[in-house]
């Protein structure tokens, strides 16, 4: 319910509310509380303020009462009941500009200037004029302008109202300055790479020809004065600067980079990190110990061979002890409490999205047109200012359809197409780390194409890295899966990732051991990263390598309670080919670090380095279990005295222990962290997950052969498969 | 190379043509986890704070308590002679475990609950405390500890004061009925124990709508099944109230299953492992239940009409736990009235608990009818009753609890005169009278017409310590001669049944001469498979087998070089059987 009063001695009322000659005026004073009522952003973009509560009724200053638009902010985003009735008092801008800086002073870099202002407030009137945007979509960019402070057009891009190539002739116009069409434009190599790819990333622009003496400039945005001698002096000539669609203009600084980029993203960490490296599967050193090793085993086997075997026998056993134990202490650590770093709801919407820096998203895409509309929308669905989103699309060269799909779908600037050149490794971590090296944010984050984050996941991640200390480099997100009611495989997956996810992680980040990261929803420090040397490509597990990675370097990973939802796999032989990936990369991460062990133990602690050793143990315990159901089974059925010989003293109560205490406590973990996260719909599936132990055997042993045999070959995991349970 | 198109107009109307707008996918993205949780009764974040943890004063109480019982329980034992001979065969059997010849898991045997036994193993591995039988009152004690620190756990989070949680403890651990069977070495603590700490949970469960105290009750449970099979009564009625307090504070219905499941599955587990393993070894998967002595009859028990059942359930409770009469009918006053579930639940538990001992009879499930120590579970069942009743009082919780408090302590020498004349007991009236004289009850007869001591046990294994050094040289019954063999602290000298099941055991039997230089015979031939081959050896009267030591209850014959029992046909009868 909005009235408005006109000048200081009339009243007009457009509402049910009314005024009189006797309304109090901004001049009398301004009530903070009532000021209060409204946010400082839609004040300043909206000129208005309220500034007093008379008879019931909110008194609210306004330069312009008549624009329905800012009638309808008013009403929609003044803090106060809904009954209480709204007065809008005409007054000079002047006047309501200083109530405003009296009651929020301003802070420089904070508040708009009169330039920023009048370009502003001419592009709105441009595009409603010619009838390009509609009064709800300005409105809806307006706001979002006073919240964020990013540019009205930006916004306007951001959210579809008006394509950029409408903005570009927009700003073309307001600035005076050509436009530049690279949609289908073959750049010149040589003349691209005058500019350095660090300053053409920075300032987003590219020379694209020769004129006059001058370098032609492809540029997103006007430059200032100090960024054109930058150029000037980088080029080595004047330069006149073109707008271009940011879009196609980051295309073109890709293609004209993307030999730099390649060299990068595959031979990055080799060359600054080479012990970190997974491109020698095997050192040296390693193959000449499990020879002598080999050697050994085989001579005691030929010398003493019912006590060498009863010796493997009794070695396997304790692994399996010890690893068992370290995993049930970790999930008895976290059953019930929550080791994660909360945010609570509050403290998200205390967040300045003026203070937000860019948030850089990594996509990996394979071979997955069809799931594109729905990652698009889900990444929209962010809580984070889409002006403030810099998503980086990595689709490999060779997959023209989903190249073709993104192109066609004519996405707004904050998505890019990044097209990876066609090289080996053709893996994820290699796309990742060509994507990074065009990331802008100071935040990045990857999500799997089929992912579907918790929306306000990006701001949970922010709030986290600033509680916690500068040692966290990387916050984990929670990840699980959206199809588990799919079959009984999907929902084994769902309780192994509750077990995972909900209690083991959580304890990890809790008790500082090194965390093997989760294949997405893991949020870095850009720059940190970066100086980790990224992503390692010839490990196919390289968020596990990469968790190890930087505890050895002293930073630390932390963990959210926000869950980003993932398609399980819902097809045995496509799971089989997903696992026994992440098999093999954990084979070639454990003997990527333990390639020297003292150095491993020096940087990690005691600790460390055996949490670092059992969690990777327990792929290498996935391996020796057909070989002990076999034996078991073979026993129940033969009563062998061979086995029994097998299985002395100590030796049989160890495994008798594992096998009917130590199953089924692995068992009940399952069912305590499908509990723990409340998913009560799969308990009971998690009762047959020994059947799922099958298959992880069988995927590990595929893994570990083809670790000798094929190790940085990618088993794509299809996707897509959830048959509309999404 | 192209050349780039310059637009030399400015202004929006000459912009470029704009692409065809993309239809997405609309509707609801993503579940937040507030969404996805909002209608779990049990959500973890959006649950009232508990207690803080103070892992210290629990550990103080078990070990303060533990000690406490132990120091009374080698009295009892060492000095006063009173012992359960039941507690010496589950030692003797967790003995054999680490040390017999070969070690043996299957030294646990299917007499017991398979926890009764195993969880007694800790405690032999090392020899000596064994043969002192310092080991004898920790097989109870320690868990007795576990029941004191769950019921102080209760009392914190049910905020009863300081002073009064510790004047409730001492006033139970008083309690003379506690105190013979914490202290004793008999196995009811142990599962009575698991008992109170999965109520405990669920009590925790109840304040907190923490669902990993479920699971914690669900293990505990597990543990108590496998060490007392009555445990499964609160079992089942624990598994109903859960899926009750569930329903009623509105969870939908896939919460309560899936919760119960959690509940449930530790302890359906080790039911069906346990009744493969009697499938399996004993070929008789129900052999736990039909043959044990927590839920079978031999025959032997006297008939009781309905009054003289409901007489005997009355002084059962007015002598053994007086404290029932006061708390149930709070507890039903309080469930009914107030609306308070867990009260009610824990009605019916106490309720349970008054009557299956009379039901037990009535259905012929034992054959030790209305035994005094039935009344434990009711007695720690009304305590707990008693915190809930103080937790819910409100501004009355401190009277509640020193009501609780007067009342435990008028119980005590109430109870104790009952032990001694109470009809249907065992070592009860030793216990008291050991109490009251402060001498050995050695030689004495308890109501139920055994002998208590165990000076014949001590002297044989004395002189075999001292003479017998060649492993599995001393042949035996160990289901009879236990008490010997764990005196010795050297199961590995003997050739018992366990070693290699009871086909070769019967084999050495009958030629003792090829396997043996010993034979150790109980005077007792009814039960003693080897005093039943050789009866007039087990009397001392073999001419062959001469006496190498003897006390009144065994007699240790030696075995001459080539020795050969005459067998015939009558001597095999009975010799079936196993271990």
């Amino acid at each position: 319910m909005t009235a408005t009063v006109q000048g200081p001695g009339t009243s007009t009322s457009t509402g049910t509310g009314t005024g009189t000659r006797s309304t109090p005026r901004l001049v009398h004073g301004t009530d903070p509380e009532a000021a209060a009522l409204l946010p400082e952003g839609l004040a300043r973009t909206f000129r208005v303020l309220p500034y007093a509560v008379v008879d019931g009724a909110v008194l609210v200053a306004a330069a312009d009462p008549a624009d329905p638009v800012v009638e309808r902010v008013v009403s929609e985003h003044l803090a106060q009941p809904a009954d209480r009735p709204v007065v809008l008092v005409k007054h000079t801008a002047n006047e309501v500009v200083a109530a405003i800086d009296a009651v929020h002073p301003p802070v420089e870099g904070r508040v708009e200037t009169p330039e920023q202002r009048r370009a502003r407030t001419q592009l709105a009137t441009m595009l409603t004029a010619s009838g390009l945007v509609e009064p709800d979509q300005l409105q809806r960019a307006l706001v979002e302008h006073s919240r964020t402070g990013d540019p009205l057009g930006d916004i306007l891009v951001a959210h579809e109202s008006i394509p950029e190539d409408v903005l570009v002739a927009a700003l073309s116009e307001i600035h005076q300055m050509q436009r530049v069409g690279l949609a289908d434009f073959e750049p010149d190599l040589v003349l691209g790479r005058r500019l350095p790819e660090p300053l053409a990333q920075r300032l987003q622009a590219v020379p694209v020809a020769e004129a006059e003496g001058a370098v032609l400039l492809a540029v997103a945005r006007p430059l200032d004065a100090a960024a054109v001698s930058e150029v000037e002096e980088a080029v080595g000539s004047p330069v006149r600067q073109l707008l271009a669609n940011r879009t196609d203009l980051d295309q073109l600084i890709q293609r004209v980079h993307s030999a730099h980029y390649a060299h990068v993203a595959t031979t990055g960490l080799m060359e600054s990190h080479p012990d970190s490296s997974a491109h020698v599967v095997v050192t040296g050193t390693q193959k000449a110990v499990l020879v002598m090793a080999l050697v050994a085993t085989v001579v005691c086997l030929v010398i003493w061979p019912m006590g060498t075997l009863i010796g493997l026998v009794g070695l396997c056993s304790a692994i399996y002890l010890v690893v068992s134990i370290y995993k049930f202490r970790l999930t008895l650590r976290a059953l019930g409490t929550h080791l994660e770093t909360d945010v609570t709801d509050a403290e998200i919407a205390a967040l300045d999205e003026r203070e937000l820096p860019t948030y850089t998203i990594l996509v990996p895409l394979y071979k997955e047109a069809g799931i594109v509309p729905r990652l698009v929308r889900d990444i929209n669905a962010l809580d984070y200012p889409r002006t403030r989103l810099d998503v980086k699309l990595l689709c490999e060269e060779d997959d023209t359809e989903t190249i073709e799909t993104i192109r066609s779908m004519g996405l707004p600037p904050h998505f890019h197409l990044v097209v990876v050149p066609d090289s080996q490794p053709k893996t994820k971590p290699k796309a990742c780390n060509y994507g990074l090296q065009l990331s802008t944010g100071s935040y990045c984050v990857i999500f799997d194409a089929e992912d579907r984050p918790d929306p306000d996941q990006l701001k949970k991640a922010l709030i986290a890295f600033d509680r916690v200390g500068p040692e966290v480099v990387c916050i984990q997100a929670k990840l699980n899966h959206f199809n588990q009611d799919q079959n009984l495989l999907t929902a084994w997956f769902a309780n192994e990732y509750s077990m995972h996810f909900e209690l083991v992680l959580p304890a990890m980040g809790a008790t500082e051991a090194p965390i093997p990261l989760g294949g997405t929803s893991n949020h870095f420090r850009t720059s940190v990263l970066r100086e980790l040397g990224a992503w390692d490509p010839f490990n196919v597990t390289e968020d596990a390598d990469l968790g190890i990675r930087l505890h050895r370097e002293g930073y630390r990973t932390a963990m959210i309670d926000s869950t980003t939802l993932e398609e399980a796999n819902s097809v045995v032989p496509n799971w089989i080919r997903q696992r026994s990936r992440w098999n093999k990369g954990y084979y070639q991460t454990w003997l990527v670090h333990m390639r020297n062990p003292a150095s491993l133990l020096a940087q990690t602690g005691f600790r460390g380095f055996m949490s670092f050793n059992l969690t990777m143990g327990s792929a290498f315990v996935l391996l020796m279990n057909p070989i002990f159901w076999a034996l078991t089974t073979l026993y129940v059925f033969t009563q062998w005295g061979f086995i029994q010989q097998l299985f002395p003293g100590i030796v049989f109560y160890a495994a008798s222990a594992m096998l009917f205490v130590g199953n089924f406590v692995f068992v009940y973990l399952n069912v305590a962290g499908s509990l723990q996260r409340g998913e009560f719909g799969i308990t009971r599936t998690a009762l047959l997950s020994p059947l799922y132990w099958g298959l992880m055997s069988w995927a590990a042993w595929k893994g570990f052969i083809q670790l000798f045999t094929n190790p940085f070959y990618w088993e794509k995991t299809e996707h897509g498969l959830d048959g509309g349970h999404a | 190379m192209s050349t780039p198109t310059i637009d030399p107009a400015a202004g929006p109307a000459g912009g470029p043509s704009t692409p065809a707008p993309t239809v997405l996918p609309a509707g609801p993205v993503v579940l937040t986890n507030r969404e996805r949780l909002a209608g779990v009764v049990q959500a973890v974040g959006r649950r009232p704070a508990d207690v803080p943890r103070r892992p210290w004063e629990s550990l103080l109480v078990l070990g303060v308590s533990t000690l406490v019982y132990a120091w009374i329980g080698y009295w009892l034992v060492v000095e006063m002679h009173v012992v359960g001979f039941e507690t010496l065969d589950r030692l003797n059997r967790a003995l054999m475990v680490w040390h017999n010849d070969p070690t043996k898991l299957s030294a646990l045997g299917f007499d017991y609950p398979p926890l009764a036994t195993l969880l007694l193993t800790p405690l032999t591995i090392f020899t000596s405390p064994v043969r002192a039988l310092l080991v004898v009152p920790l097989a109870s004690a320690v868990f007795a500890g576990l029941t004191m620190m769950t019921l102080n756990t209760m009392m914190r989070r049910a905020q009863v004061l300081a002073p009064l949680r510790i004047a409730v403890l001492v006033a139970v651990g008083c309690n003379p009925l506690v105190v013979l069977y914490a202290a004793g070495g008999a196995r009811h603590f142990i599962w009575l124990s698991f008992v109170v700490v999965a109520l405990g949970a669920l009590f925790a469960w109840y304040v907190t709508a923490d669902i990993r105290f479920v699971m914690i009750a669900g293990l505990a449970y597990s543990v108590a099944a496998l060490a007392g099979y009555s445990s499964l009564l609160w079992f089942v009625l624990s598994l109903l109230m859960v899926a009750a307090v569930l329903a009623r504070l509105g969870a939908d219905g896939t919460e309560v299953e899936g919760t119960t499941v959690g509940f449930a599955a530790p302890t359906v587990y080790v039911i069906a492992l346990w009744t493969a393993f009697n499938g399996l070894l004993l070929l008789d998967p129900f052999s736990w239940i039909t043959d044990s002595s927590d839920a079978s009859s031999s025959g032997g028990l006297p008939s009781f009409s309905l009054v003289e059942l409901a007489t005997a359930t009355g002084k059962l409770v007015l002598h053994g736990a007086p404290l029932a009469i006061l708390v149930l009918p709070a507890l039903v006053f309080a469930g009914v009235a107030r609306r308070n579930t867990f009260a009610l639940w824990l009605a019916i538990m106490l309720a349970a608990a008054v009557l299956t001992p009379a039901l037990a009879v009535a259905l012929r499930l034992t054959d030790s009818p209305l035994l005094m120590r039935n009344a434990l579970p009711i007695l720690l069942l009304a305590v707990i009753g008693g915190i809930w009743l103080a937790r819910s009082a409100g501004d009355a919780s401190t009277l509640v609890s020193a009501v609780l408090v007067v009342g435990l302590l008028a119980s005590i020498p109430w109870t104790f005169s009952s032990m001694k004349t109470y009809e249907y007991q065992n070592l009860e009236s030793a216990f008291a009278a050991a109490v009251s004289t402060r001498e050995s009850q050695e030689g004495t007869r308890t109501l139920d017409g055994s002998t208590v001591g165990l000076i014949s046990e001590e002297a044989m294994a004395g002189w075999i310590r001292d003479n017998v050094s060649r492993r599995s040289s001393i042949l035996t019954d160990n289901a009879q001669t236990y008490a010997v063999m764990l005196l010795t602290g050297r199961p590995d000298l003997f050739f018992d049944r366990v070693d290699a099941s009871d086909g070769p055991w019967l084999e050495a039997a009958k030629d003792p001469a090829e396997h043996v230089d010993f034979l150790l015979l109980s005077t007792d031939t009814d039960n003693d498979l080897l005093s039943q081959l050789y009866p007039d050896a087990a009397d001392g009267a073999d001419a062959l087998l001469t006496v190498a030591y003897s006390t009144p209850r065994y007699t240790l014959v030696a075995v001459p070089a080539g020795f050969s029992r005459v067998a015939d046909s009558s001597d095999d009868e009975g010799t079936e059987g196993t271990s």
